[in-house]
Order: structure tokens, then sequence, then C-alpha cells
């Protein structure tokens, strides 16, 4: 028998199938759907990670008052965390600053305070997140790109730079380069607006430290948010954190782990857990997937079973009109495989819609992701495809066997 | 002699021309086929032949021989074409064993239209069974053409199911799913005969059985009669040698039965084709050159119909002459 015939065969028995056999393609379709939709989120989030770690420094170890077991506070890629002041009496002071001073590998140290304070521009009032930082090495430290004017510079006083977000969308009127702001009824004035960055990066004001104490409540001079170490490579991240703890546990006097008030942690390992949990996050709603695809398998087979079963007079037949046991496993097999080209190509559309759905349903784990999810790719479409026909071919493989081995007699005789 | 070798003889024996006018003939006879078909198989006269002689080579070389070998076959009774030997069948149910078929001894030449009559039981469908190679005996040998067949593989007694024997069922035994002509197709499609061969040959052999109106129907959208029609041209379609029927009227009117057994009859008169029809029917015993009664898995008597044989000798030496 031809292949084209076994083709035309089960393609007539896939066309004459019953409804219920039909529903069983439902379990590969979720399955395929699944699978597929999660191995496209995987890959939007992945992509979405990796393009957030290629700009972000990795090489910044961020030194916060107050210890709370684990490295808690994640700052946020090219800059440390903003976040108002910790909740803890310990504070961060130029002491501290000294005792890191000639710690090998270490390019800059720069001191940072936060707050969020009112901004008023061309009457419009907004309560923006500031950072002061330290204009000596600020400029050197970070991976923000200037859209237009410039970084800040260390004879700058009462300037900032801004995020793009607060510079066209949060004010009516655009604030451009040399325009003025007012901070808390002072007045800044801005000498250079970020590039778009994604997330809450965009709505920040960067300003001098000194001009930042003044602005901002609470804050004093030489006491800090925030201490932020440049070191010259990753590898000397995990080395250096080592060191400043050590330092700061002497300069700090502080002699048990339970009394100790500071906390460090560095982008690296951020990204690390980042990467970490992305692909265990994916691995773990794949193994989720693979079950309702076993689901599915189980279905397609239990299906091929009772079809057997339904044409076992048919089968006697055929083999008393000549077929041989080849014919009619073949017969089978592409039949089976047909049920789960069809699943596939449901399940690939199921997929591919689910995974228009991502961005809504705010599975995104990074902020600000844009652009994630948008559809399947060609190459994940065909692996949806061939991953139903093999499951199609392998579910049905026993029942076709079965089938194939039927003794013409018994067949024929079967009612 | 090789398996290829004894289907290929046997193949070679028939006349394809013969077979079409036989054919034709059998359309003629039933009332339901009208003047137009019988045109349009005229037409087809042309072509038939060629069609259906794929099998064996050229129809004329062939056309005397044929029926020399056959009547050679039929008088003298050296060559049986299906020989089976105390051939025994038991089921095993249980602890219980039960023996269907007890020693039987039976040798079926080819050109013989043979009924084997019993009472319901008593192992006339089994028997049928091991002549179509569906089975293998418990016990003895069956030969076909010298060849046991317990000795073949699978696909072997596929091939020699699909090539040498037409089966034609009590229940028809179509496939619901496939249309009249694609059902009449199915066998050819088994031995890949080139499809559009095929299926101007099943196009040719549903005119014959007077059903080329309806190529497209399902057996469910047949009567009964025109359903065991169409398996009468699917069991026609590779041209075997050897027709075996299990009660091919049991469903059917006294009408449509005698259509169905006028039929089979031509086939084999005109033919030359090997007919063995399985039934508890007394009536059918009129078309037989022999009768095999069995009865619980013995045969009680094997009858000759001599008149019926004479009858039949004659025609072909009269065909013959007038051949000539
Ligand atoms: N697979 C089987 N297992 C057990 N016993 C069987 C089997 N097939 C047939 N038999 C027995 O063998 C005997 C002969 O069966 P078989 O079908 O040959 O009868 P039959 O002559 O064709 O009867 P009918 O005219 O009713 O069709 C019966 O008694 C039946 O019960
Ligand atoms: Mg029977």
């Amino acid at each position: 028998m031809r292949n084209a015939t076994y083709v035309k065969m089960a393609l007539n028995m896939l066309l004459h199938s019953k409804l219920r056999s039909w529903l069983t393609i439902i379990g590969i379709v979720i399955g395929v759907g699944a699978v597929v939709g999660i191995i496209s989120l995987g890959d939007a989030m992945e992509a979405q990670v990796q393009s957030r770690l290629a700009d972000m420094d990795l090489t910044k170890i961020t030194i916060t008052p107050g210890y709370s077991g684990a490295q808690s506070r994640m700052p946020g890629p090219g800059g440390p965390g903003g976040g108002g002041s910790s909740s803890t009496d310990a504070e961060l002071t130029d002491d501290d600053v000294d005792a890191l001073q000639g710690i090998d590998g270490v390019l800059y140290i720069d001191t940072q305070i936060s707050g969020s304070e009112e901004v008023d521009y061309a009457g419009e009032t907004a309560t923006l997140s500031i950072t002061g930082v330290d204009p000596q090495v600020w400029q050197y430290m970070n991976t923000l790109e200037v859209g237009s004017g410039r970084l800040l510079e260390p004879a700058d006083k009462n300037v900032a730079v801004i995020g793009s977000s607060i510079a066209t969308e949060i004010f009516d009127q655009e604030i451009g380069v040399n325009q003025v702001i007012t901070v808390n009824g002072k007045s800044v004035r801005v000498v250079g607006v970020l590039e778009e960055e994604g997330g809450s990066e965009d709505r920040k004001i960067y300003m001098p430290l000194d001009a930042a104490v003044n602005l901002i409540e609470d804050a004093e001079e030489d006491v800090f948010d925030s201490i932020v170490v440049k070191v010259e490579s990753e590898d000397l991240v995990d080395p250096t954190i080592e060191e400043i703890e050590e330092r700061l546990m002497v300069s700090r006097q502080i002699h048990q782990e339970k009394d100790r008030d500071f906390s460090l942690s560095s982008s690296l390992s951020m990204a690390e857990s980042v990467t970490e949990m992305t692909s265990s996050m994916t691995l773990f709603l794949g193994a989720i997937a693979a079950v309702s695809l076993l689901v599915g398998a189980v279905g397609i087979a239990n299906t091929m079973f009772t079809s057997v079963l339904e044409k076992t007079k048919e089968i006697g037949t055929m083999k008393a009109i000549g077929a041989k046991n080849r014919d009619i496993l073949m017969i089978f097999v592409v039949n089976s495989a047909m049920v789960g080209f069809v699943g596939g190509v449901f399940g690939v559309m199921l997929g591919g819609f689910v995974s228009t759905l991502f961005p809504y349903l705010g599975v995104t784990l990074m902020r600000g992701g844009s652009g994630a999810g948008t559809g399947l790719s060609p190459d994940l479409m065909a692996f949806g495809l061939g991953l139903a026909v093999l499951i199609g071919v392998l579910s049905g493989a026993v029942p076709a066997y079965r089938a194939s081995k039927l003794k013409p007699v018994d067949a024929l005789r079967y009612e | 002699m090789t398996l290829s070798e004894a289907i290929e003889t046997l193949k070679t024996t028939l006349d394809p021309r013969k077979f079409l006018q036989s054919l034709e003939r059998a359309a003629d006879f039933y009332s339901e086929s009208d003047s137009e078909q019988d045109s349009d198989s005229g037409d087809d006269s042309g072509n038939g032949p060629s069609d259906s002689s794929s099998g064996s080579q050229s129809g004329d070389s062939f056309k005397g021989s044929g029926a020399a070998v056959k009547t050679a076959a039929l008088s003298n009774g050296t060559t049986p074409l299906i020989k089976l030997t105390d051939v025994w069948k038991i089921y095993q149910m249980g602890e219980v064993e039960f023996a269907a078929l007890k020693g039987i001894d039976l040798e079926i030449y080819e050109g013989e239209f043979v009924v084997v009559l019993g009472p319901s039981g008593s192992g006339k469908s089994t028997l049928m069974n091991l002549l179509g190679c569906l089975d293998l005996p418990s016990r003895g040998a069956v030969f076909l053409q010298d060849r046991d067949i317990s000795e073949l593989d699978e696909s072997e007694l596929a091939r020699i199911r699909g090539q040498m024997i037409g089966f034609i069922f009590q229940s028809f035994n179509l496939i619901p799913t496939l249309g009249t002509l694609e059902n009449v197709t199915l066998p050819l499609e088994f031995q890949e005969m080139d499809p559009g061969k095929a299926r101007r040959r099943a196009e040719y052999l549903l005119d014959i059985v007077g059903l080329s109106d309806k190529k497209k129907n399902l057996p469910s959208q047949l009567s009964g009669g025109q359903r065991q029609r169409v398996a009468i041209a699917r069991s026609l379609a590779v041209n075997p040698p050897v027709i075996l029927a299990d009660e091919p009227t049991g469903n059917l009117d006294s009408k449509t039965g005698n259509y169905i057994l006028e039929f089979l009859e031509k086939l084999h008169e005109q033919e030359g084709k090997t007919i063995i029809i399985v039934t508890h029917d007394l009536e059918l015993v009129k078309y037989a050159t022999r009768v095999v009664y069995i009865r619980d898995g013995e045969i009680e008597k094997i009858e000759h119909a001599e008149k019926h044989a004479e009858k039949h000798a004659e025609k072909h030496a009269e065909k013959n002459e007038m051949e000539e």
C-alpha cells in the first residue's frame, strides 16, 4: 500500500470520527497551547531580563542602613534604590565612607540621599522622587544616557538632571534643558534630560548632594541614605562585599551578627537571582504544561483504543481483502498523527492567543516591560506542531500495533 | 513453484475478454440495470479488457490454453487448488476444548462450484476461514497450490488473500466510511495498483453490477442487495481465481439472492472462476458442481452434481469451438 493511500484512509477515518473523538483533541489543544504559551512567556521574560542586564552596571554595590536578614532592598538598574529612609535608627555617615577608603579594586564611592518632594512647574505640582548624588563621581558611575543637555558635574549646585517622563509626561508643558523647576519652593535649573529607561527610573530627579540636602526634608549634612561603591569588574563584586562588610562591622563597632545595622546589595547578585527566578519559573510552568500534554496524550490513546475496537470488523475485512499488518498499522498511526496535528494547529493558535495576553495579565517580571509576548515565533509554532504530531504518533502507536496484530478471523467475527 | 508464480499462473488462466462478456450479460440480467447501462458497458468493452488484464499478460495468447487448463483440472483432478488433509480446528474456551472441525479431508479443484452445506453451528464458517487463509488449522494442513499455508508468514497470507481470493460475506462487510467506488477500489490499493487504473477498473465493475449511478453513495445509503452487489464488485476487483462466499444470500430476499447466485454462476461458467459457497440453504445445491455436506465438524458426504457438471463441460466445449 502506498503512503498516499495511508494518508487517504487515515484522513477518511479522521473526517468520519465521532464527536467524542474530537473532544479528546481538546486535551492536546490545551497541552500544546500551554507549552507553547509558556515557552513564549519564558522567552519573552528571558529576553527582557537579558536586555535589562545588558543595560545594567553589574559592578555596583549598594550599602543601606538597617538589616533584616537577607538583602531585602533591591536597587533598580542604573542606580540605587530610592524609596525613603530606613525605618531603623541606623544611619550611614561620613565615617562609614572613610572606613571604605582604600579597598582594592574600588573605583568610586558615591553617597546618596533620597526623598519625595513636591515639584512645581508651569503652575502644576507633582510629588517626585529626588536623589542627591555626589557630583564628583556620579557621572562616571552610572549607565544612564543623556537625551539632551548633560549629566551633573562637580561644580554644579542648584541644578538637576531629570528622567524622561518627568520631562515629557508628568507636566502638561514639556520641560527642556535650562528650564527652571521649583522643588519645595526653591528654584532648580534643569541641565539634562535622560533617555527613556523604562520604569521608575524615568520619574527621578538627580541633584548634587549638597543642594539636595537643603531641599529634602529630614535630610542632614553627612548622613546618607545609601552609599554606592563601584568596583573595577564583576569578579571583584563578591570579595569587595566581604571586605566592606568586615570594615563596616569594625568601624561601626558591631560584634555580633544580630546587632548588624546595615545591608549590602549588589546589582550582580540581584541580576543573578532574577535570571534564576525567571528560568525556574519557566521550568515550573513548563512542567505543569507538560502534565497537561501527558493528559492529552492519554486522551488520544484512549480514543485510538476505542476506535480500534469499533473498527475491529473493518480491520478484519481489510485483512480479508489483502491488507497486510503493516498497512493496518500505518493507517492507524497516520490517523493518530493527524489527530495530533489538528490538536497542534489549534494548540498553537491557543498558545499564540494566550501569549498576546501576557502584557494585560501583568505577567512580566521586570518593571515597565514593554513589547513582551507579541505572538509566537515561527520556530515555536513549528515546535508546537511537531510536538503535537509526535504525541499523536506515540499515543497511537500501541493501539495501532494492537489493531495490526488482530487475527483476521477474530476481527471478522467481532460483533 | 513460488507463490508469485502460482498466483500468476492462476491469473493467466482467465480470459479478460470473456470475463467482460459474461459480466455484461449479468448486468443485463438484473432488472434494475436499464438499457442505458448496457450501452455504457458496451463502450467500456474496448477499454475494459486492457484494464482488467493488468494482472495477466495479453488476453489473446491465453484464451485457448486457459480453457484447456481448466478442463484438464476438472477432468483429471490431479492438481487440487486447495487441499485439506485431516484438518482439525479446536477452540479452547477456558478449560473446555471444542472441536469445530474434526479431521476434514477435502480437495477443491480449479473451476469447481462447490457448495458447502450444513446446519447452523456445523463448522461451515470455520471451514471457510481456513479455505480463505483467514485462519490456520489446529491440526492437519491446508495446502494452496501444494504449499502449506501454515508455513507462510503474515504478509504472504495477506498477499494470497489479496490476489487470489475474493471474499463475499453474509453481512457484506463494506467499509462504512468509504463510498461505493472507494470500497471497490480498496483491494486494488492494497495491491498498489496505479490509482487511475484502479479507479477505471472499479468504475467498470460497478457498471457490471449495475450500480454506476451510486458511485458516491456510502454503504449506509444503499439497500442490502445493492450492498452485496458492491461487495461482489469488490471481490472481483483484483480478478481473483477463487471466490469464497459465506451465506452470500443470507441477508437478502429470494429475488435479490437469485441475482447474486446467477451472477456467481456466470462467473463460474464463463470465467472459469472457482466458486465456493458456504450455506445452510438447500436451494443453492442446484448451482453446484459438487456439494459438501458437513455436520458437527465432519464431512457427512460429498455429492457430485453430475448433470450440472456435464452441462458445464458441454458449454465450455461449445464455447471453445465457437471461438476457434
Ligand atoms: N472463536 C470461537 N471460539 C469458540 N468456539 C467457536 C469459535 N468460533 C466458532 N466456534 C464454534 O464452532 C462451531 C462452528 O462454528 P461456525 O461459525 O463454523 O458455524 P457455522 O456452520 O458457520 O454456523 P452458521 O450457519 O450458524 O453460520 C460452533 O459451535 C461455534 O460455537
Ligand atoms: Mg457461519
